[in-house]
């Protein structure tokens, strides 16, 4: 197993500057997601990792050795590509068997069992003499993660490995990852879109935005306290909602736009203009005249379990889950209940 | 009037015309070919399949036009792998020097061969200052000579049949490969190579049946004693005026040429589907 190291890796497409200056410290055999919205360099960062592209500045460390100007063959990783990459004129089986081949793991009998196995762990096993362009989106990924974990190799790099997959499947598909982490201890560099996935997986999330690392940390850590408003509306879709922090008799108090006021945790040192970041599922609705804060029901969208709100405060709009056994119609004021402890205050323009 | 039958009818002058220019000429070779002074025959057939000098005419036609298609291929496939790696713009300017040969009359560019492989030609000279070669080296009226000759025609086709192909592999298979371990050579053979199959195939039909019928380039830098069946044909209608032979021999090239290609067109029929 070996550690990864990124030195402050800057990289440009010609004029455009995408990645600026990241570092990162991946211990041996931890499991570290990278989250961010679309366009923020993830993709990036893991074909740095593999050596499809070169840096602008900085260094790659694996294992405590600088591989910044090693090809990738010469690099033990795994790469799963976000558009799968299998080899259109491979089978199934063939496509999974390639690393090994090509890498020369094992004698042949060793190497059908394991592709046998890498596909029994992804529930393919019965699709092993197919063509890639006869399975569907979700089987091709699938046969690409097969691909990747495969060979064994030091660092597992996964670029969406799940994004193509059904909410049952993906959750095996996590189960088993965390299974193959566990038993084989890979290093592993997973890039997702999905902030549970993240938070599910990994030992530790960092957090992208522009090209630069807005936060890392721990799942629990980041979750429970993101720095920015950035962070807070990426893990757990939260409300920002821009007000003003005031000391009052009973301690600080936001007020909002439209002058309504809510308690803030006591040990909030920030004031004046501020942002209050409100989860989803921290705000309560309850019928007009309870609550802290009142608002007008926007739109209602049934969700199965629960419905979402979209309840308008002032000008602005923030989004709430409910349980679907509470019943409020569009237009009706309705009363939020929001625990001081659960709000988060950050700086403006974060 | 009913959708199908109109189109049916639609297609019909179109058809006519393939059958005019087409199918007519070859049945009409066909009838010629097997045309005796009493009846039909096979005479003509019989007197080639029999005679040494036909038969050794029929082998290096088929000999030089696989050497020409395999040289082809082994210049074609590298040089249309760079062509689609480069800058569009510098794409362009090498698809034109390309295809540049093909733009000059054939006449004129094979006076340019014989004028550089003749005995006092640049190459011949060249090889001679440098002690590879005896005094009177000459590469006119060799097999040597035609070879180069029909490759510089032909490279063109062969190499814009691969280079189709292989720009629009993706190149994410290629990386794909080197992350799993492949060495660049080895991506080529295991990724690229395979995958231009349909390329390779469909230009080596062409390079093949074009060079197999091929007549100036073979009969200028061969000269007459290097003979190859197109330019046997043409002696036959124009020299002996024995039209049936020359059909009859035009009938084996053209039975030879299919035999020959139609396994290779299974091959990439299969790669395709
Ligand atoms: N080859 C390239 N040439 C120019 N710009 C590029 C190239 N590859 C990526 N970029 C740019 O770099 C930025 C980061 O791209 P990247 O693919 O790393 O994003 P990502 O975080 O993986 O996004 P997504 O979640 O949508 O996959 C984008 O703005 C993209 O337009
Ligand atoms: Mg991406």
């Amino acid at each position: 197993m070996a550690e990864v190291r990124l030195n402050a890796i800057k990289k440009s497409f010609g004029p455009v500057e995408v990645l600026h200056g990241i570092s990162i410290d991946i211990a041996s055999g931890e499991f570290v997601s990278l989250l961010g919205s679309s366009g923020c360099g993830k993709t990036t960062l893991l074909r740095i990792v593999a050596g499809l592209e070169s840096v602008t500045s900085g260094t790659v460390e694996i294992g405590g050795r600088d591989v910044t100007d090693l090809p990738p063959e010469k690099r033990d990783i795994a790469m799963m590509f976000q558009s799968y990459a299998l080899l259109p004129h491979l089978s199934v089986a063939e496509n999974v068997r390639f690393p090994l081949r090509m890498r020369r793991i094992g004698t042949l009998d060793e190497q059908r069992d394991k592709v046998r196995d890498a596909l029994e762990t992804v529930q393919l096993g019965h699709l092993a003499d197919r063509r890639p362009n006869q399975l569907s989106g979700g089987q091709q990924q699938r046969v690409a993660l097969a691909r990747a974990i495969v060979s064994r190799p030091q660092i597992l790099l996964l670029d969406e490995p799940l994004s193509n997959l059904d909410a049952r499947l993906r959750e095996d598909m996590q189960v088993e990852l965390i299974e193959i982490h566990k038993r084989l201890g890979l290093t592993t560099l997973f890039v997702t879109h999905d902030q549970e996935e993240a938070l599910s997986l990994s030992d530790r999330i960092i957090l992208l935005n522009k090209g630069k690392i807005e936060q890392e940390g721990a799942p629990r850590e980041i979750y429970a306290q993101p720095a920015t408003g950035y962070a807070s509306s990426f893990l757990g879709a939260a409300n920002l909602v821009s007000a003003n922090i005031t000391e009052e008799a009973g301690g600080p108090v936001a007020t909002l736009a439209d002058g309504q006021t809510l308690p803030v945790g006591k040990d909030e040192t920030r004031r004046g203009p501020a942002v209050v970041a409100l989860r989803q599922e921290d705000v309560a609705i309850k019928p007009k005249g309870e609550g802290v804060i009142e608002g007008k029901v926007r739109t209602r969208v049934y969700l199965g379990a629960r419905n979402r709100y979209v309840i308008q405060i002032g000008k602005e709009e923030i989004r709430v889950l409910a349980p679907h056994d509470l019943d409020f119609e569009r237009g009706e004021t309705v009363g939020l209940a929001i625990d001081p402890a659960r709000l988060r205050v950050l700086s403006e323009g974060e | 009037m009913t959708d199908r039958a109109e189109n049916s009818l639609l297609i019909l002058p179109g058809l006519l015309l393939l059958v005019l220019a087409f199918f007519v000429p070859i049945a009409q070779m066909l009838m010629l070919s097997v045309s005796g002074e009493n009846g039909l025959t096979l005479a003509h057939f019989t007197r080639f399949l029999s005679d040494p000098y036909y038969l050794n005419v029929l082998w290096r036609t088929v000999r030089l036009s696989a050497i020409i298609t395999l040289i082809c291929a082994l210049i074609g496939f590298p040089m249309a792998y760079i062509m689609a790696h480069v800058s569009p713009k510098l794409r362009l300017w090498l698809v034109i020097m390309v295809i540049l040969p093909l733009m000059t009359s054939v006449v004129v560019r094979t006076f340019g061969w014989m004028v550089l492989l003749s005995r006092s030609g640049l190459v011949p000279e060249v090889l001679r200052d440098l002690g590879l070669v005896g005094r009177n080296f000459s590469l006119m009226q060799t097999e040597t000579a035609i070879v180069i000759g029909m490759v510089q025609v032909l490279l063109p086709f062969m190499t814009l049949s691969i280079l189709g192909v292989i720009t629009r592999i993706d190149s994410r298979l290629e990386e794909a490969a080197r992350t799993m371990g492949c060495s660049f050579l080895k991506t080529l053979r295991t990724v690229v190579l395979p995958l231009s199959v349909p390329g390779i195939v469909a230009g080596s039909l062409l390079v093949f049946t074009l060079s197999a019928s091929s007549f100036v380039t073979p009969n200028l830098l061969g000269g007459a004693r290097i003979q190859v069946l197109a330019a046997s044909i043409y002696r036959s209608v124009t020299q002996t005026l024995d039209w049936p032979f020359a059909a009859a021999q035009a009938v084996i090239l053209f039975l030879g040429i299919i035999v020959l290609l139609m396994p290779y067109a299974r091959l990439s029929g299969r790669s395709n589907g």
